[in-house]
Parts: structure tokens; sequence; C-alpha cells
């Protein structure tokens, strides 16, 4: 009989717990640390402020617009990798890997260039004589989607050729000699083979979005305040480390029930094309 | 049972994943002979390993330069107090209040500097050396905006409509030009009811609101803002950077905060600490820093001031300089940042 190979999970698990579980336990402990002893102050604070409710509502607006942006540019990026030879797959795949290897802080502020009064965009409407003045999309909700839609787009691009790789291209001369035309063999054979990776990618833009700290305030500005900045107020700021401790349980509580639900629909068998 | 088996194969990646397992960065104090000082980030940080790293080495101690901002180094140090992420901190008096009603730093053996009587006795604080005074101001791009005469003027002078940038009261540089806004158009420098106002009113000056002085160097540099609070020292480096800024005193006074080193309770690394600030007040590390890109100004009185720092300020105006009054700022501070932020949001 095969020895079983627990023994060899034992460092891993012994690490996830010291360096993940945890501290999630003392993040959730702290939480409820009160002038007087445990409580649920800090949870009535954070959710009883309209500015801080606000603050979580545009976190998740701007997880499910990122979402949004880069499903819409992820398929047809990730339709073309699987009509395409070999030297353009590589291509693509060159070009999606390729930012990934450089930091977010890099590409965030290589945003800044981008999206500023002297940046391409501007100078390019301008030269389109779509604006009369040079325009800046700093500090825009606009300008932060689209610097996280070209930081997170690998992200969906990846799990979307993992599955189109191992599709037959065929598939869709089949389903085109059976009379469907292009809209509808997207519609009902590609995109419910898609499913199970578009939820992975959803899943991965969603919680890289939401958290990610440097993008937001560079790109968004003070004007657009999102979770993990307020997060970081409280902890650098302010020392309020049980309210921040409530905040970081609030979005992690938050994103946790949308990355459960996608992960439930994952799993149902009607929707990934199984039905 | 089940009966274990061990194969060569099998040891051999247990052994690799434990060795891996121990090369993973668990947070260690510095050995003796070294010490990790926190600075501001960006021209302090390379200023400071450029010029006191060699000269904390020459007294035979390692120097690691961490970049920290004042808050931020304060929200470490209280993380772990047993075991303090840095040995000295690099602060203004109202972080430094902070750093005292929290227990975060201890009183220094004055003896153990050689360089401590060439200090000022303004600069000789107990709890640690000044090491320069940060005059502040407005910076401005004069291709772009003609002068401000002060904080007033970026209100009401259209020049400035939408071409300013702010940061929230996070920022010792900030808070101090807030408090000066308050004096000029409220009942003094707690009055922020009024400088909030003034900011619903002049909706175009929320536009430009970013997190951090950082932030608005690089954001100048890319000709997205043309005037911003500074320090004389952020002219400095823009200007080294070869961008055309400039600064100005504003007309109600120029605010300034003396920065200092102080060293952290629970630091095991007390040689080298004091080596380090010995070296931040020589001679020749101050006479380099008075130099761009940093040019600032110098606490040894055996440090001439350059040309370039005499156009900002002489050791004889700097008691005339505008010294905010922190307990007020500490005390105020949480509730002035979150009505800011709410504010700003809109």
């Amino acid at each position: 009989m095969r020895a079983s190979g627990f023994p060899f999970l034992v460092p891993m698990l012994a690490l996830s717990v010291a360096f993940f579980a945890l501290p999630l336990a003392l993040l959730f402990a702290y939480s409820f640390a009160g002038e007087t002893g445990p409580s649920l102050e800090n949870y009535a604070r954070f959710l009883g402020d309209p500015f801080n409710f606000r603050v979580l509502l545009n976190t998740a607006r701007l997880g499910f617009e990122t979402v949004l942006s880069t499903t819409l540019l992820g398929i047809p990026i990730a339709l073309l990798f699987w009509h395409s030879g070999q030297r353009t797959r590589q291509v693509i795949i060159f070009l999606t890997l390729i930012p990934m290897l450089t930091s977010n802080v890099v590409r965030t502020f290589a945003w800044i260039v981008i999206l500023g009064r002297q940046g391409p965009i501007s100078e390019t409407l301008m030269a389109l004589g779509l604006t009369g003045a040079p325009i800046s999309l700093m500090f825009t909700e606009f300008g932060l989607i689209l610097a996280m839609t070209q930081i997170d787009l690998p992200l969906i691009i990846l799990p979307l050729v993992a599955i189109l790789s191992r599709l037959p291209r065929n598939l869709t001369e089949a389903a085109e000699v059976s009379g469907a035309g292009p809209w509808r063999v997207m519609v009902t054979v590609l995109l419910p083979l898609m499913v199970p990776a578009l939820l992975a990618g959803w899943i991965l833009v969603y919680a890289s979005t939401s958290a990610s700290f440097v993008t937001q305030a560079v790109i968004g500005g003070a004007r657009n305040v999102y979770v993990p900045q307020l997060i970081y107020r409280e902890v650098g700021t302010l020392f309020d480390w049980p309210l921040a401790s409530a905040i970081a349980v609030v979005l992690l509580f938050t994103t946790g029930i949308l990355l459960l639900a996608l992960s439930m629909l994952s799993r149902h068998r009607r929707l990934v094309g199984h039905g | 049972m089940t009966e274990f088996k061990l194969t060569r194969r099998q040891f051999g990646l247990l052994a690799a994943s434990a060795a891996a397992a121990g090369l993973l960065p668990i947070p260690a104090r510095a050995a003796n002979g070294s010490l990790v000082a926190a600075t501001f980030p960006g021209n302090w940080e390379d200023a400071y390993r450029r010029v006191l790293t060699p000269l904390v080495s020459e007294a035979g101690y390692d120097l690691t330069i961490a970049p920290a901002l004042a808050q931020d180094q304060l929200a470490k140090v209280m993380a772990s107090p047993g075991a303090p992420a840095y040995d000295t901190l690099l602060m203004s008096p109202g972080q430094m209040a902070i750093a005292l009603e929290n227990d975060l730093i201890q009183k220094i053996d004055t003896s153990r500097l050689s360089n401590w009587s060439k200090l000022d006795p303004a600069f000789q604080g107990e709890y640690g050396p000044t090491v320069t005074v940060e005059v502040n101001g407005i910076a401005y791009n004069p291709d772009l905006v003609p002068a401000p005469k002060g904080y007033a003027d970026l209100f009401e002078n259209p020049a400035y409509a939408g071409k300013v940038s702010w940061t929230g009261f996070g920022s010792n540089t900030a808070v101090m030009a807030y408090t000066q806004l308050a004096k000029i158009y409220g009942s003094g420098p707690e009055d922020m009811d009024a400088v909030f106002k003034l900011f619903a009113d002049h909706p175009e000056n929320l536009a430009g609101v970013v997190d951090s002085t950082n932030s608005q160097m690089s954001l100048y540099q890319q000709g997205e803002i043309a005037v911003f609070m500074c320090s004389t020292g952020n002219v400095a480096k823009l200007k080294s950077l070869g961008l055309n800024a400039e600064f100005v005193h504003p007309e109600t006074g120029s605010p300034a905060a003396p920065v200092n080193i102080h060293l952290t309770k629970g630091s095991n690394n007390l040689d080298a600490a004091y080596a380090y600030m010995d070296a931040a007040i020589s001679q020749a590390a101050q006479e380099q820093l008075t130099l761009p890109p940093t040019e600032m100004f110098p606490t040894n009185m055996d440090v001439a001031l350059t040309p370039g720092i005499e156009a900002f300020v002489t050791r004889d105006t700097i008691p005339s300089l505008v010294y905010p009054d922190w307990a007020l700022i500490n005390k105020n501070r949480p509730d002035w940042i979150r009505a800011f932020d709410a504010l700003v949001m809109g």
C-alpha cells in the first residue's frame, strides 16, 4: 500500500496556520476590542457612518466595473488566441505576461503619464479635434478603471486562454454546419464553455481591484476613496487599530460573500455548459 | 496499520521544503554593530543613504535606511513595542508628542554624542537632536502661474483655479497650511470649520486633492499641478530634476517644523544608534546635506549656510518662523481628517 503524503504537507500547513489563519484570527479578535471590553462598537461606528457606507459601495462598484471592462476586453483577446497560429499565440501570451513582470507600483506611475494632461490620450483627443484644450483623466473614476483594467487584464485572459486552448477549433464549424450564425455560436457554444474560466477570472479581478491600495490612492486621488485607503488611514494616521480591523473584516466579509457566490456559480452544472 | 516509508527522493523534497521554510522573511532584529534608521521617503532617504551610510560605516556600524512617513513610523513601532521595527525615528514635534504619549522613545545620553556641543542650544532636545528645520511654504511653476502672495491668493485669485493641489490632514505640511488658513479665514488655528467652508465654496480646490506630498511631486513633474504646499527641500529636489519650480514664503509667515532623530525605546543597538545620531549632526554630513538636491538647513553651528539656503532662511530668521501648536493639532487631527475626507469625497 502506498504511504500517505500527509507528512509532506505538514510544513505548508504549519506555515499557513502561522502566517495566514492565525493573523486573520487576531484581526478578527482585534475588531471587537472596545473601551471597556469586547463589543460591537467598532462595527457600529463603521457601518453607522454614511461616509463609510458610501466608501464600501464605491469599492464594490469599482470591482464590478473593472470586472466588466476586463471581461469585454479579455474575451476577444482570448478568442483571437484560440483562432491564431503558434507564433501569434506566443505573442499574445508574451504581451499578456510582460506587464505582470513589472511591479504594480511601476505600472501605476506609468498610468500617471498616460492619463495626464500631456499624455497620449489627451494628445490624441486634441489631434482628432475632439477637445480644444488638454484634458486630464487623473483623479477620475474613469481613469482609475482604465488603469485597473490594464493591470488586471492578465488575470482574466490567462484562465480563458487555458480553457480555450483545450477546445478543438472545429467546434465552431460543427455549429455553423448545423445552421448557427456567428453570434449564436458565441452565445450557445463558446460562452457556456468559457463560464468556468470567466468565473475564476472575475474572482481574481474583483479581489485584486478592491484591494489595490496604491493604484486607488495614486490614480483615484483623494476624491475617490475606497476601503483600503480607509484602513490605511485608520492604521497609519489615526492609530485606531480596532476600527481598522473592523473595516478589514467587513471588506473580507463582503468580498468573501461575492467570491463564494461566484464559486457556487462555477459549480452550477447548467451554467457551465453541462446541462 | 499503514506502513510509512520514506524514499530518498521524498526525504530530499522534505529537506528542501524545510530549507525553503527557513528562508521565509521572518522579522529579525539587526545584529550588534548595525541599526535600522527610519527616514522620510524620497529626498531624505536618498540623502541619508548617500551621506550617512559611509560615516556610520567608518564608525564601525552597518546602517540600514528604512523609508517611512512619520505617521507610519509611529504605527509600525506601536505594532511591536517590544521589538521595534526601527532603532531610531525621524519626526517633527507633532509626532514626537504622540511618541512620548505612547512611551515609544527614550531620553538620550548626550555625553555619547561628540558633536552635541556644536548644535545651537535650541536644537539640543533631551529626546534627540534636531537635524534640520523644514521651512514650509508654497511651491509654484512659474511657467504656468504667477507667484502667489500667500494662502488666500490660492482661493481668491482666478489664476490658480484648478491648478492647486492639496493633501489631507494626515500630512504635516498640509496641516500646517490649514492652521494658517484657519487663522486667515476663521477665529484662529483651531477654527477648521472656516477652512472646510472655504473649500466648500471653492470646489475647484478639491479636484486636485491627493494622498501625499510625494504624489504631488510626481504630478508636478508631469505638469498635472502647478501649485502645492511644500518645504524648501521639495523645491530643491524639483530644481535638481531640471524642473522649473519656485518657493514662496506666504505673506502670513512660513510654517516651520524642526526634524529630530529619536532613540526608540527597546532598541538593542544603542551604540550604533548613537553613532548614527552623531554622524547626522556632524559637520561632514551637514555640509553635504546643505548642497542640492537636499539643501537642508544645518543645525551644526560650524556649517555655513549656502546661498541657496539663505535665499529661504537664515539663522536669524529661524526664530521668527511660524511654529504650530502641535498639542492643539494632535487633539483635533482625527476629527479634522475624517471631516476633510468626507468633504473631499463630496
